[in-house]
């Protein structure tokens, strides 16, 4: 019996200690540890927005010949998860931002760049030919927002997960919504009886 | 000794199931965008069960757009991901980090359209990758 417990708990080490290597893998690679919001929705999400976006024949005809100047405002998050909708913001403001069809301006460092402005119009140490004029910056002609929901649903071992998000395009003078579009994802998770 | 066989036969499926590797096939589109060719990767069972009847590209603007219909030539559904690659005329392959892994679900013998935009108007060519 003694040698029968030491051949159990044997597996038992073997089988806890078989998969537990840290490695570098793939960030673009499909993430589906749950159902939580992740890095591929994150990336699904951005790609089908950007992709859309730079499609539409009137986004097309209006960056054409010039580039418009955007300001993101936040994603209003309306999941019953923390989610950080500026990462999903960011990464589409960088796609946009690399396709050479959109320029932004980034109104979480108002305050830093007034403050280096004070410094070089102020502290008499920056020379006056090479420091940035006040009043100078040029302001944004579209305002981008959204919304990101979800509905999740569970059923004995079953938990089914529905996100949209939403993201809009505003002219800022006019209050005209210039494009606008969503991107749904649903994961379901069912448990087994090893939870495989 | 009876509890410990089966014990160890349980021990043994979950090692094995435990860790398993996904492997990668490829389609490749050559520059005209009108021949396909098939290049076997590391899963050639993948590679064979999705052809690629048509293909389509034009410029929006101009950045390159592309469509390519997928089918499954396997008679049950087929789950896999797909990431299209675009080269500058340099062959240099454009913000490779960029493009996401994307999921399609496709039923037994049927087709999907997929796209992609160029993430710059630098792009002359795209590869349509896919993997389990």
């Amino acid at each position: 019996m003694r040698r029968v417990l030491t051949m159990i708990m044997l597996g038992a080490a073997v089988a806890l200690s078989g998969c537990s290597t840290v490695d570098y893998g793939d960030a673009q690679a499909r993430e589906t540890v749950n159902t939580d919001f992740g890095s591929t929705d994150l990336q699904m999400i951005a790609s089908k927005m950007v992709d859309d976006m730079l499609v539409f024949p009137p986004i097309v005809q209006l960056t054409q010949s010039r580039r418009p100047v955007v300001f993101v405002d936040s994603i209003k998050n309306k999941t019953t998860e923390h989610i950080d909708t500026e990462s999903i913001t960011d990464t589409i403001q960088s796609k946009l931002l690399n396709s050479g069809k959109f320029r932004f301006v980034d109104m979480t460092k108002v305050e830093s760049v007034r403050e280096q402005l004070d410094y070089q119009s102020e502290s008499g140490l920056v020379d006056p030919n090479t420091a940035a004029q006040m009043g100078r910056q040029i302001g944004a002609e579209f305002m981008m927002y959204g919304n990101f929901s979800s509905i999740v649903k569970r059923e004995g071992s079953t938990k089914d997960v529905y996100y949209k998000f939403t993201l809009k395009l505003m002219n800022i003078q006019t209050g005209i919504i210039e494009w606008a579009n969503e991107k749904e994802i649903r994961k379901t998770q069912k448990k087994s009886l090893f939870g495989m | 000794m009876t509890i410990f066989r089966p014990l160890m036969a349980l021990l043994v499926a979950l090692l094995l199931t435990a860790c398993s590797a996904s492997n990668m096939g490829q389609l490749e589109v050559d520059e005209n965008g009108e021949t396909v060719t098939r290049v076997y990767s590391n899963n050639s069972l993948l590679s064979s069960r999705i052809s690629v009847p048509d293909l389509k590209q034009k410029k929006v603007g101009d950045l390159l757009y592309m469509q390519a219909t997928l089918e499954n030539d396997w008679k049950f559904q087929l789950d896999f991901q797909y990431k299209v690659k675009f080269f500058d005329a340099d062959g240099f392959e454009l913000q490779p980090e960029a493009q996401p892994w994307r999921q399609v679900v496709m039923a037994g013998r049927s087709q999907n359209n997929i796209k992609a935009i160029a993430p710059n108007p630098s792009a002359v060519r795209f590869e349509i990758w896919v993997q389990e």
